[in-house]
């Protein structure tokens, strides 16, 4: 169950795809001029793929994401739990659609011509105990094509040196330990000592695209936006539980297209619970630090190290929604992330984030008075683990299926927090 | 069988380009029914009830149902660059009939449109077990085409005879009621081109014509499978844990072409399926699988479209329906006593279908659109489908035996 993980860029000549022995197959992400725009995979009888066959595989592939990047509208991307956005004037679209020519090239020459900003930031890598994928991290930072005003390294309630050990061999890097136990709370610690206009958040598991930092920082030219989420692709799908992750999960992947949660959005699915979840992954996000000057922290109450396995993250986006502000998701923005190798470690993480998923409606409900989150909890959870014993008994007890009913205890577990006494933040 | 209203659909063919020209049904038609095509490359189509659609509206109309497919066909081209469709190998199309002259020689006259028979390209005409002069009398108008007469009744027994008739690199079948598209044989142009290693070519096939309630219902059901999607298919689909048990997606017997090579290595098609009532089907399904299983490509290119004429009564249609359930299953069964390798992805196919036909029978309750699936066209195929396990597949042997007995 290994897959080889490939990048392809566009703006060069396609090749053929080579064997690749010892692997599944491969599974294949489409750039151009390093914008991931699709991808697909090839398992190993349909290698080597021609020429011919990647093309045909790249166009079913990119063409939405395309079609988002070239056209006004007909290619916007669906937002959770609303319906497709139709093109408001379909003659204006249809008749671009039709007049569009070799939309490769002019995408390439699109993406090269982007605006530039003057938004500064700091990046912040929130780790425990993990010094090798930090070293990791860090030296994926040091390849950025645009530097950062600084990086931080938060070391979170750490038990022995070796994260600081770790740090001191990147020079530049700053140092900052928070004994207090909790992402939330090294996260605000981040927030707080930053010096950029926008603290850029990657996890210590993952690895950034050298353009990353400046795809992230042209999200704040807007600024009603204060929080931009990026793609997480897999950095490697080396085992079975790396690739159940990624390919039946869908934990971290929002697609290729942009996407705008904003207050109208906020305020059409209000009563059904925002799918804020769905905005992005805490693993790869951004935030503006006036939201933190105007009050706005991680619930120190949620996340990894104090309650469940997330959660802080999309608890935060609802505050920020909630007050009229917009965040955004931009696919461009990449990261490479490794996941869980172990299948044990990938059931405990699917309890853990069912964990911290309910922690964070009920808070959210405690705090904003939102039936859509009660909503969510009493109809919608329990209707889709329905439907997935209905799946599971269908598929025969898959594997992935099985993990992904663990996350019903979770759920459970979850409902605890309503009974916890408050914590002293 | 609730439809009191008789549905009859005008069939409209608009290329996509501007400004866009509203699409008005002449009187008498309940719907419209319409093939986008841009570029001369066949690209959608959808059904809609009413007198017409407005340009506004078919703009939109349009972005649904083939926006993704026009930007796609434009960015195919973009990154394969020109492709050499001159070099072409000798190709046969097989035309296997029994007793319907005149959709036969509505067939060859399409073909004939787009200057077939000609150099290179043969077409032959299999005149199954016929009654009567009929067929040959209507073949005669169309000096250049190959008559032949299979005598052992049974449309597996007619293709197989085409394989040892065919000389040509390629082998097409096209049923007798369909017509082809103009630019059927391009598309098979540029799929060999692109694909010189495949085993087999499918293609798009749409509504001839739904001039009564049962061929709209037909459609409205799905038809033929209308994806507009270029597929390479190898033997595995990494998405699809049935895969390739459900051979439907690959497209279906009024359309095919193969490599003659590939069939011979498989030993042609399956006598005892496809034999004419009362096993008339699977055939198709079974070819595919196989060829798909033996490791050749498959690939499904949209520009090699057909039109089918579908059955005009209704009774007939609940009848094809049954037949479906019936031949499907017949060919599960096959591959089940053939592909012992392969018993998981069957089983789980079998369960799968049980599973999809349970939800088509609840379909009206659960969603907007009432009936996209009668229920008595449901009951019908599930009964097919049932009588198809419970040893159709033997049956059809021992009647086939009697045929081959008969014939010697």
């Amino acid at each position: 169950m290994k897959w080889r993980v490939i990048s392809i860029e566009l703006s060069e000549p396609l090749a053929e795809l080579p064997a690749c022995a010892g692997y599944e197959g491969v599974r294949v992400v489409f750039f151009q001029n390093g914008v991931p725009l699709g991808h697909c995979r090839l398992a190993a009888a349909q290698l080597p793929a021609s020429p011919q066959h990647l093309a045909n595989q790249a166009s079913n592939a990119i063409a939405l994401a395309v079609g988002d990047y070239l056209l006004e509208e007909g290619f916007r991307s669906a937002l959770p739990g609303v319906p497709e956005p139709q093109p408001e004037s379909p003659g204006r679209a249809l008749r671009s659609l039709v007049r569009l020519k070799n939309p490769v090239q002019e995408l390439a020459h699109r993406l090269s011509a982007q605006v530039e900003s003057t938004v500064t930031v700091s990046i912040a890598v929130c780790t425990r105990e993990r010094p090798e994928a930090l070293a990791r991290c860090l030296a994926s930072l040091a390849k950025l094509s645009e530097p950062a005003v600084e990086v931080l390294v938060i070391d979170n309630a750490p038990q022995s040196g070796r994260t600081r050990e770790v740090v001191e061999l990147f020079p530049g890097v700053r140092y900052v330990c928070e004994p207090q136990k909790g992402l939330s709370t090294a996260r605000n610690t981040a927030l707080a000592l930053a010096s950029g206009e926008v603290v850029a958040f990657v996890d210590d598991d993952a690895v950034v695209h050298p353009k990353w930092l400046g795809r992230i920082r042209r999200c704040f030219s807007d600024s009603n936006v204060m929080v931009a989420t990026g793609l997480v692709l897999p950095a490697e799908l080396e085992t079975q539980a790396q690739m159940i992750f990624e390919e039946s999960f869908h934990f971290f992947h929002q697609g290729y297209r942009h996407r705008r949660f904003d207050a109208k959005y906020f305020s059409t699915t209000r009563n059904k619970g925002v799918a804020v979840w769905e905005i992005g992954a805490g693993a790869n996000m951004a935030v503006r630090r006036t939201v933190y000057e105007l009050g706005h922290r991680f619930d120190t109450r949620l996340g990894p190290g104090v309650f469940g396995g997330c959660g802080e993250d999309s608890e935060f986006w609802y505050g920020i929604l909630a007050a009229g502000w917009s965040c955004v998701y931009e696919p461009s923005a990449c990261v490479f992330h490794y996941h869980r190798r172990e299948l044990n470690d990938l059931r405990r993480l699917v309890y853990q984030y069912m964990q911290g998923h309910v922690a964070a409606l009920l808070l959210q409900f405690a705090k904003y008075r939102d039936f859509g989150n009660l909503r969510r909890l009493l109809l919608r959870l329990p209707a889709e683990y329905a439907v997935l014993v209905l799946r599971l008994i269908v598929t025969g007890f898959a594997l992935d299926q099985r993990i992904l009913l663990r996350g019903a205890l979770g759920c459970l577990a979850g409902l605890r927090f309503a009974f916890r006494k408050p914590q002293q933040a | 069988m609730w439809n009191k209203v008789r549905e009859r659909y005008y069939i409209a063919y608009v290329e996509i380009k501007q400004p866009l020209e509203a699409v008005v049904a002449p009187d008498g038609y309940t719907g419209v029914a319409v093939v986008l095509r841009f570029l001369g490359r066949p690209v959608g189509f959808f059904m809609q009830g009413g007198a017409g659609i407005a340009a506004d509206e078919l703009a939109t109309a349009i972005f649904r149902h083939a926006g993704k497919q026009i930007l796609s066909e434009k960015v195919y081209a973009d990154l394969r660059g020109s492709l050499d469709t001159s070099p072409f190998p000798p190709l046969d199309i097989a035309i296997c009939t029994h007793g319907r002259p005149d959709a036969l020689a509505r067939c060859l006259r399409s073909l004939d449109a787009i200057g077939l028979p000609c150099d290179g390209i043969r077409v032959l005409v299999i005149d199954n077990a016929p009654r009567d002069q009929q067929t040959a009398s209507a073949v005669k108008e169309f000096p250049r085409v190959h008559y032949l007469v299979e005598p052992k009744p049974g449309l597996d027994f007619a293709r197989n005879r085409a394989i040892s008739e065919a000389t040509g690199e390629l082998l097409a079948f096209l049923d007798d009621d369909v017509v082809v598209d103009p630019c059927w044989l391009e598309g098979l142009r540029e799929a060999w081109a692109a694909n010189p290693d495949a085993g087999a070519f499918t293609g798009p096939i749409l509504p001839l014509e739904l001039e009564t309630t049962s061929q709209v219902v037909f459609e409205r059901m799905g038809g033929f499978g209308k994806s507009f999607e270029r597929v390479r298919f190898a033997n595995v689909l990494p998405e699809s844990p049935t895969y390739p048990v459900g051979a439907g997606v690959f497209g279906a017997g009024a359309n095919m072409v193969f490599r003659r090579l590939a069939l011979d290595q498989l030993g042609g098609f399956d006598d005892a399926l496809d034999t004419g009532a009362p096993l008339p089907g699977g055939g198709d399904l079974d070819i595919f699988y196989r060829i798909v299983r033996a490791g050749y490509p498959l690939v499904r290119e949209p520009k090699l479209l057909v039109y089918h004429q579908h059955r005009r009564e209704y009774g007939r249609l609940r009848h094809q329906m049954w037949t479906w359930g019936l031949g499907t299953m017949a060919y599960i069964n096959k591959s089940w006593r053939h592909d012992a390798a392969h018993r998981p992805e069957i089983r789980r196919w079998v369960w799968w279908w049980l599973c999809y036909q349970l939800s088509k029978l609840f379909a009206p309750f659960l969603r907007r659109n009432r009936a996209h699936w009668p229920w008595d066209m449901v009951v019908a195929e599930v009964a097919g489908a049932i009588v198809g396990l419970c040893g159709e597949y033997d049956r059809s042997i021992a009647r086939v035996e009697r045929v081959r007995r008969e014939a010697a």
